[in-house]
């Protein structure tokens, strides 16, 4: 395939003379190349890379609103590091963060089990629940705020009044002992669509042939699932297990909007915590270090899955 | 005959399961619209719990009359449609061009390009704030779309970078033997049959700039220019919650990006599988 292209592409070369120089340098589709790019290029440094860089250098400074940034070097990430309250932000990140995933990959792989399994309407299915995935979030996070209210909402008239499970109403968000729980559960809902609807094209690509051949060899049920698909899946699931960590690790809008990290911080989490450090108390550099300090294993994850991502396309 | 009870009973299992996860999934929606239509009594009472009895409409117009709803809805349209409109325009060649050309630093673009799609928002908004509030468009519209590609590019591009190289390459050869140049072959061959593609990368940009909430948050400080979900979520700030009017806003905030996924359903599914994460 590659032999008739670069022959066609040297003859377009040869044919239109001057620039081959270049085009030898550059690449044969060099200056359509460049042209195309470059609105990505643009964005990619003026929206990412400058404001990245400077995130940087702001963590490395005390700015407060409305003055002048003064360079201190890492005091803000050694003063955070044994700060109380960032350390609480820290863990409760991975609480929330690992505890969704998990939840998120079960019923991920749960929904594309059903989904593969010999049913009607499929398609109808599918459509009905890749829903919390495509609802704006800040709505979902307010119905959810809705049904979890202790006196008003319908979590507790059910639990209470029509099922009987509680003897009475729980303050799902107001109270510590259930308040990660609930966000977790908003979170998952939200998410586990996506690993669903994921996990779903990765068996679809899994060839009938494989289970033919386990069947033959007498492999039951769950053995094929075990030996058959997971395998089939692992580099999906890796991607999508990743890709979710970070969303998830970065999450905002579901927090605040559930708790804005209360009760008494038992869901303070660092996105909030980073904006409740720059617009609360209104210190920028403090804050960007808060939503920097964990940039190293921020990096590898991101590498790591980009691999991955780029080599599933090469297939 | 035991393996066709066995079916019998997995199908069964499956449509149990179905239904279990359906009423979860449906529920919360269920329940705003609902509330959205239930007056301040008969929300305080327990009486008419799960169907409204009467229909109230008041809850709308409240909200249309008496806040700020309908200018938040013009700044959602005018935001989501602006970056989107950018977005795919240029995602389209700069996904074409990363797929297909042949160029010096090909590889390291599309690489730069991913790892842009990888960072989250969390790291960038205090310091696009900054960039905004110096550019003088921190409280604005203009700033916000200018913003929102920082999103939707990387991932629009991702999404047809796959969808292009899914594209045979030879229909191009073909029409370049033909006579047709690069550009030709790009704008008359593989932009017509990638139209449901780019047409879903866009639905998608449409939806992440209609649900944005973070950069909106931030940037916006006057209230008559907040996009709808920070108009919304504002309303939770004061000590009256107001939920029948409230929920009404949330209906009218989900019905475009639910109208959009009913119809472009079948490309999103296909979308989400051929471009995002395939592998």
């Amino acid at each position: 395939m590659a032999v008739p292209a670069a022959e066609l592409r040297s003859k377009v070369v040869a044919s239109r003379g001057g620039a081959a120089g270049l085009r030898h340098v550059l690449g044969p589709d060099y200056r359509m190349g460049y042209i195309f790019v470059a609105p990505i290029a643009l964005c990619v440094l003026s929206l990412v890379a400058y404001p990245f860089c400077y995130a940087i250098y702001l963590s490395m400074t005390h700015k407060l609103v409305g003055m002048p940034p003064i360079f201190v070097g890492f005091e803000n990430y050694i003063r955070l590091t044994w700060d109380g309250f960032f350390q609480r932000a820290v863990v409760n990140s991975f609480v929330f963060t690992f505890g969704s995933v998990i939840f998120k990959l079960g019923l991920g792989v749960l929904m594309a089990l059903v989904l593969t399994s010999n049913i009607r309407w499929r398609s109808f299915w599918t459509g009905v629940l890749l829903i919390p995935w495509v609802a704006p979030t800040v709505v979902s996070a307010l119905n959810f705020l809705w049904m979890f209210d202790g006196s008003l909402g319908v979590l507790n008239y059910l639990l209470v009044r029509v099922f009987r499970i509680l003897p009475q109403g729980v303050g799902w968000l107001s109270e510590p002992g259930t308040a990660m729980a609930s966000v977790v559960a908003v979170n998952v809902w939200r998410g586990f669509p996506f690993f669903g609807i994921s996990f779903l094209a990765g068996m679809k690509a899994i060839p009938a042939e494989l289970y033919e051949a386990a069947a033959v060899d007498g492999a039951s049920k769950l053995q094929r699932f075990r030996h058959v698909t997971l395998p089939g899946i692992k580099n999906i699931m890796i991607i999508v297990v990743l890709l979710s960590t970070i969303w998830t690790f970065n999450d905002f809008q579901i927090v605040y909007i559930l708790t804005k990290g209360g009760p008494g911080g038992t869901t303070m989490v660092m996105p909030v915590f980073t904006y409740e450090t720059a617009f609360g108390a209104q210190r920028l550099g403090e804050a960007i270090a808060v939503a920097l300090y964990l940039l190293p294993a921020l990096a590898v994850t991101i590498m790591v899955l980009a691999r991955y991502m780029r080599k599933g396309r090469r297939r | 005959m035991k393996r066709r009870r066995s079916a019998t009973l997995e199908t069964t299992l499956s449509y149990a399961l179905l239904v279990v996860l359906a009423i979860a999934v449906l529920f919360p929606f269920y329940w705003m619209i609902v509330t959205s239509f239930k007056n301040e009594t008969q929300m305080r009472s327990i009486v008419s719990m799960f169907w409204p009895r009467p229909f109230a409409i008041e809850n709308y117009q409240l909200l249309l009359a008496k806040t700020e709803f309908a200018s938040w809805y013009g700044n959602s349209v005018f935001v989501a449609v602006s970056s989107t409109l950018v977005a795919t325009g240029v995602g389209t060649v700069g996904a074409y061009a990363l797929a297909r050309l042949k160029f010096f630093g090909r590889g390291f673009m599309a690489s730069a390009t991913l790892i842009t799609y990888l960072v989250p928002p969390s790291i960038l908004f205090i310091p696009l704030y900054k960039q905004m509030q110096g550019l003088g468009m921190a409280n604005s519209l203009a700033g916000l779309i200018a913003a929102y590609p920082s999103f939707t590019v990387p991932f629009v591009t991702w999404l047809l970078m796959g969808y292009f190289e899914s594209i045979p390459e030879e229909l191009e050869e073909a029409a370049m033997i033909d006579g047709a140049t690069r550009f030709g072959a790009f704008y008359r061959i593989v932009l017509p049959l990638s139209a449901p593609g780019v047409l879903a990368a866009g639905l998608y940009a449409f939806t992440q700039a209609w649900n944005e909430f973070l950069y909106a948050l931030v940037f916006i400080t006057d209230g008559r220019l907040r996009t709808l979900p920070v108009g919304l979520a504002s309303f939770i700030t004061g000590d009256v919650y107001g939920w029948g009017y409230l929920m009404s806003g949330a209906v009218l905030t989900t019905l475009p990006v639910i109208a959009a996924y009913i119809y472009l359903q079948k490309y999103m599914v296909e979308g989400l599988t051929a471009g995002s994460v395939k592998g």
